[in-house]
């Protein structure tokens, strides 16, 4: 089923009276630490209100930052909270999906959630002998190693398993506890990936600093560096031409087509279903073929640039191969939809409910596999997407085959977005005029931009704040990775087996590149 | 080139180029037309594992040419090694060459592997031959299925080196 | 499954004839820059040096030192300088010495300092 957002007008939380001009698609407010409450409850209440994300800046005094995404009103708020003290109002406890923030946010700043919840070890390694740079200051106490309040007892024991894997697969330690077949509980680390993108970024141009940005999470390369560049772009108030967004729009529409058949191959090796892995395949390398004729690389790196696009879309490549690769994934499809063996396997796999997904602020597929119907391409448009009114592709079950069925209906709807992206003639010729790469724009110390597109795996936010010289003061990355990987654990408890794990993990399709970024 | 110890693992240097040669057509020799290839991230985007991944697709089909995945270690012939090397998983990655019986390969896949994306700092290494004995290296961001086909037959010996003898001169006939 | 099996015939053989055969797809590939030394002056060079992002160019007073290994193929330096600059079309770069990848190119045009 497919859902349209109505379009209604409906009454603002409070707080945003006098926050940004009506129609701003971002407002930013300030708040006083005694308030934070309050407006945080009030926005966990207003309807298509989730914590899109949480994040600290600056030093003296720490300014603590809250995203709201304000899905239904086709707006961003992002509150300004100063922290004088070590401690600031839980917003967890009001919002669970700001827990993973907290802990971040406490290893990097110094700062804690006011209450005794143990903060969970994010990105600085236990190893004693390992001292990573800070975007602030260390805590005073180092954050806890259990990564989740786990249980082992009675018949229950805990399963290590990792970082070393499977073979071709990224780093990820498992803390599985079972009792032999059932999982009664999961915990992950991912710290022995951070490669600290966000701190690389500060003192670099918004130019330079997108060589990491593509390369945080190579696989939502465009998801991510788009949300960076819009954010970038808002703090040095440049518009890219539409030519340059309808290529963006396009780039992005191709990686979520090689990313969705990736994501069904994998789900078929996790089935044991060699022939349907070998058919998705043959799809995934088509369209892998395909963004290196159209944009020059297979996975669409070096293609953006901040005010534009670097490379232009070669159209007649596009519009030739588009509908082959897009037939072997229908072809793909249509027979994994007819093996039973297969459709068995997914069905009540991994599920998550709708509750979940709101409560933990799940974006993307894996929410709108479990009725939430929230994508930035419709909630929130940018460049074609406001014209294009991309029709979001919901499921009702939550399961691994709610997964699969939206996966399969997006990339349809990808393939009818680009097809009208080439013949509106959108995609022009003159990309615009990109900045001029390393060249620093000055300006007044502390602008600041928030960006955000619809990646593969839902939606990518970045906020950059620029100094006088026009270099990154604070650059804040969230991909979708980060939000979603916090609903694997849930999915996992419910029900399931240990051989439902990789079953799980290829439907919601993350990388832990994304998260430990 | 020379590289220093700093992550105090063995490093291939000029003089050893010899001997790695010569485990080479060991390698070719023991283990014919049958290798096994265990993977490592030690802290890639995902993109160099997917196309990794890509290899055993119909396209590619590495077990054609005789070579095969596995997850073991302890059966594997040769360590595919993608990203910077992070220092938080350099004790890892040891671990799993430590557990690979002799005589192994270690190959080093990607730009990140090589040095071209992370300099060495407090996060990483840099490059994997910092901590692992490199016995060949596969440029590229990421190496394509092809050029990792290339540089896994380069490995055991069956395709020469070609890039060593290019001059990245443009119009220059090597 | 019979379905799979019947598919399967009629999809035919996708595999590459690589390395035996040479392949079409490898021409859409990113490939590392080569260079004409006669369009190199110093001050390309410098600027080729600063712009890459991946620091595979350095400068020693005649040579542009260019690391095959570390150049992601971005196509930066191409943008920059396009009359110094063209891809190498080279895909197969594997190398059995780190050196190999290293690689030494004279600036022939006028050359400063």
């Amino acid at each position: 089923m497919t859902a349209v957002r109505p379009h209604t007008s409906r009454r603002l939380p409070s707080v945003m009276a006098g926050a940004g001009r009506a129609g701003d698609p971002v407002a930013v407010t300030q708040l006083a630490e005694t308030d934070l409450e309050a407006v945080t409850a009030e926005l966990a209440r207003h309807p298509g209100g989730r914590l899109a994300d949480l994040f600290a800046a600056d030093t003296d005094p720490v300014i603590l930052r809250a995203v709201w995404a304000l899905d239904l009103d086709q707006r961003y708020l992002i509150i300004e909270t100063p922290v004088s003290g070590s401690r600031y109002p839980a917003l967890s406890e009001i919002a669970p999906a700001a827990f993973a923030e907290e802990c971040e946010i406490y290893e990097q700043f110094g700062i804690r959630p006011a209450g005794d919840k143990p903060l969970n070890r994010v990105a600085t390694p236990p190893q004693a002998d390992i001292e990573l740079p800070r975007l602030g200051r260390a805590p005073a106490e180092p954050p806890a190693d259990v990564h989740a309040p786990h249980v082992v007892g009675g018949h229950a024991f805990e399963f290590p398993f990792g970082p070393v894997r499977q073979v071709a697969v990224e780093s990820l330690y498992y803390g599985l506890v079972t009792s032999g077949e059932e999982l009664v509980d999961l915990y992950l680390f991912t710290w022995h990936k951070h490669r600290g993108v966000e701190w690389r970024a500060q003192g670099q141009t918004p130019q330079q600093a997108l060589f990491h940005i593509e390369r945080a999470e190579g696989l939502s390369a465009i998801g991510n560096g788009w949300a960076f560049a819009a954010a970038a772009e808002a703090a040095l108030h440049i518009e890219p031409g539409a030519a340059a967004m309808s290529g963006r729009a396009a780039a992005l529409e191709l990686e979520r087509l090689y990313n969705h058949a990736a994501a069904i191959a994998a789900l078929c090796q996790a089935c044991g279903l060699a022939v349907g892995r070998a058919a998705a395949e043959i799809a995934l390398e088509r369209f892998l073929r395909l963004n290196a004729v159209v944009f020059g690389h297979r996975y669409l790196f070096n293609v953006l640039a901040i005010g534009g696009i670097r490379t232009a879309p070669d159209l007649a490549a596009l519009r030739a191969g588009l509908p082959a690769a897009y037939g072997e994934l229908r072809r793909a499809a249509d027979a994994l939809l007819a093996t039973n063996s297969f459709l068995d396997r997914l069905e009540a796999t991994g599920i998550v409910t709708t509750e979940e997904a709101g409560r933990l602020g799940l974006v993307g597929l894996v929410a709108r596999a479990a009725g939430v119907a929230a994508d930035t391409r419709a909630d929130h448009p940018s460049g074609p997407y406001s014209g294009l009114r991309p029709a979001v592709a919901t499921q009702a079950a939550g399961d691994a085959l709610a997964r699969l069925r939206v996966m399969l209906a997006e990339a349809a709807e990808s393939v009818r977005l680009l097809e009208t992206l080439i013949g509106t003639g959108a995609l022009g010729h003159g990309a615009g005029q990109p900045e001029e790469s390393g060249t620093p724009r000055p300006g007044p110390a502390g602008r600041s931009g928030l960006g955000w597109a619809e990646s593969p795996r839902g939606e990518s936010l970045a906020w950059v704040q620029l100094d006088q010289s026009g270099r990154i003061s604070r650059a804040r990355l969230r991909p979708a990775a980060v939000r979603n990987w916090r609903g694997f654990d849930d999915a996992c408890r419910s029900q399931n087996v240990f051989t439902d794990v990789p079953i799980i993990e290829a439907s919601f399709w993350l990388t832990v590149a994304g998260t430990a970024r | 080139m020379s590289t220093t110890t700093a992550g105090g693992g063995p490093v291939t240097t000029e003089a050893e180029a010899a001997a790695a040669e010569q485990l080479r057509s060991a390698v070719a020799r023991q283990f014919g037309r049958s290798l096994h290839i265990r993977t490592l991230d030690t802290g890639s985007c995902a993109a160099c594992e997917q196309e990794i991944r890509m290899l055993a697709a119909p396209h590619y089909d590495l077990h054609r040419l005789g070579l095969f995945f596995t997850p073991a270690p302890r059966h594997a012939d040769l360590l595919l090694v993608t990203g910077p090397m992070l220092r938080a998983f350099a004790a890892a990655a040891r671990k799993t060459y430590e557990a690979m019986p002799g005589p192994k390969l270690v190959v080093a896949t990607g730009a990140c592997a090589l040095g071209g994306v992370y300099q060495p700092d407090a996060f990483s290494y840099g490059s994997a031959d910092q901590v692992l004995p490199v016995d060949v290296w596969i440029p590229g961001c990421p190496p394509s299925p092809l050029a990792l086909l290339h540089g896994l037959l380069v490995a055991v010996g069956r395709l020469a080196d070609k890039v060593s003898g290019l001059s990245f001169v443009a119009g220059a006939s090597s | 499954m019979p379905l799979w099996f019947v598919r399967g015939l009629r999809r035919g053989v996708v595999t590459t004839r690589y390395p035996d055969r040479s392949e079409m797809s490898a021409r859409d590939l990113p490939t590392p820059p080569a260079f004409r030394p006669g369009a190199l002056t110093g001050e390309i060079a410098d600027g080729l040096v600063a712009i890459c992002p991946s620091r595979a160019l350095t400068r020693e007073g005649g040579t542009l030192i260019f690391d095959v290994g570390a150049c992601t193929a971005c196509g930066r330096c191409g943008e920059y300088a396009p009359g110094a600059v063209t891809a190498s079309g080279e895909f197969e770069l594997a190398a059995a010495r780190r050196s190999g990848l290293v690689k030494r190119i004279g600036l022939g045009a006028e050359v400063t300092r």
